[in-house]
C-alpha cells in the first residue's frame, strides 16, 4: 500500500469565502484592544506604585508602632502615658526608676496550708543602689 | 512582490501587505490544519489565529527561513496546543472502533470511499509527533530540511518520524481493510439467510 500517494490524493479543503474579511475585521478589533492595553498598563502600574508609596508613608511616618512591653507597662500603671506621646519618650541619658510592688505574704499563703513562714529577702550589699540606665 | 518585502511592510504595520500574505497562504494553512485536527471549523479558527500572530509577531521573523516555514511553524504550534487541550492524544483501540461503527455505515453510500475514510481515521489516530511531519511531507509537499526548520528538530529525527508515521498508517489501513472485509462477509451471510 503506497501511503504517500494515497495522502497526496486526499481531497484538499479551501478557506471559506469570507475568510479575509473576517481576519481584517478581527485585526482592527485586536489593534484597538492592544492600543487600550498600551495606555492602561502604565496607568495601572502608576496607580499601584502610588498606593504602595502611600501605604509605606502611612505605616512608617504617621502610625508609629508601640512596643508590646510598653503597652503592658501602661496597663499595669507603671509607665506614664506621656512616654507614648509623640516626642515624649525618654531622652538620651535620662534615667527612669522602676519600682515594682511584690506581695510575698499573699503568694506564700496561697502556695501551702502549713504555718506561715515569712522570708524576708534583703539585699546584702555595702554599695549604694544604682539606677538602671536606659 | 517578494515575500521578504511583504514581511518588511507588515512589520511597518501595512495591512495591505498582510492581506496579500493571507490571500497567498489561507487555503494552504486551512487545509494543513484541517488534516491535522480533523475538524474544518476548528481549522478555520486556528488559521485566523495563525494569521493574527503573523501580523502581531512579524517583528520576530528572521529572514533565515522562508516565510512559508515560519507561518507553518506558527500553525502547527497552535494546533499542537489545541490538540493537547482537546486530549486528542488518546489512541482508540481498533476493537473499540469496530464496536462503535454500525454496519449500516458501510452499507449505505458513504461520502468518501472506504480507503479515504480509513486513511483519515488512521491519520487522526496518529500521534501529532508523527502526524505533523507526515502531513507536511506527503500532503503539503515540503522537503525534509524545511520540515526540520518548521519543527525545530534535526533532519534525521524528521526522517525517522516520517517513516514511522507512514508505517503506522500502512498497518492501520491494512487492519481497517480486514475489518471491512469481515463486515462484507457478514452482510453476505445475513442476506443469504434471508
Amino acid at each position: 500500500m503506497d501511503v504517500p500517494n494515497l495522502l497526496k490524493k486526499l481531497e484538499r479543503v479551501k478557506a471559506p469565502p469570507d475568510f479575509e474579511q473576517k481576519i481584517l475585521a478581527q485585526l482592527s478589533l485586536r489593534k484597538r484592544r492592544k492600543q487600550r492595553i498600551k495606555y492602561l498598563r502604565p496607568s495601572l502600574a502608576g496607580a499601584f506604585s502610588a498606593a504602595l508609596v502611600f501605604f509605606i508613608v502611612v505605616n512608617v511616618f504617621i502610625l508609629p508602632k508601640k512596643g508590646t512591653r510598653e503597652v503592658a507597662d501602661l496597663e499595669k500603671g507603671l509607665a506614664s502615658p506621656s512616654i507614648f506621646q509623640r516626642g515624649g519618650g525618654p531622652r538620651k541619658g535620662e534615667t527612669i526608676p522602676i519600682i515594682e510592688a511584690v506581695d510575698y505574704a499573699g503568694e506564700i499563703q496561697s502556695a501551702s496550708r502549713e504555718p506561715q513562714t515569712i522570708y524576708i529577702l534583703e539585699q546584702v550589699s555595702e554599695g549604694t543602689s544604682t539606677k538602671i540606665k536606659y | 512582490m517578494d515575500e521578504q518585502e511583504l514581511v518588511r511592510q507588515i512589520q511597518d504595520g501595512d495591512e495591505m501587505a498582510f492581506a496579500e500574505v493571507v490571500k497567498i497562504y489561507k487555503d494552504k494553512i486551512v487545509n494543513f490544519l484541517c488534516k491535522l485536527t480533523g475538524d474544518y471549523q476548528k481549522a478555520v479558527d486556528l488559521s485566523q489565529e495563525t494569521f493574527m500572530r503573523v501580523y502581531f509577531k512579524a517583528h520576530k521573523y528572521r529572514p533565515v527561513a522562508p516565510l512559508s516555514s515560519w507561518i507553518y511553524a506558527i500553525a502547527s504550534n497552535l494546533a499542537k496546543t489545541e490538540m493537547k487541550k482537546m486530549r486528542k492524544y488518546t489512541v482508540i483501540s481498533l476493537d473499540e472502533v469496530q464496536s462503535r461503527v454500525p454496519i449500516e455505515a458501510y452499507r449505505k453510500n458513504p461520502p468518501d470511499s472506504g480507503l479515504t475514510r480509513n486513511l483519515k481515521k488512521a491519520l487522526d489516530s496518529l500521534h501529532p509527533r508523527y502526524r505533523i511531519p507526515v502531513i507536511l511531507k506527503d500532503i503539503e509537499g515540503f522537503s525534509q530540511e524545511e520540515i526540520a526548520q518548521i519543527m525545530k528538530r534535526p533532519v534525521g529525527t524528521i526522517k525517522a518520524r516520517i517513516n514511522r508515521g507512514r508505517n503506522y498508517l500502512k498497518i492501520e489501513l491494512e487492519k481497517a481493510s480486514c475489518v471491512e472485509n469481515s463486515f462484507t462477509k457478514k452482510e453476505e451471510y445475513q442476506d443469504g439467510c434471508a
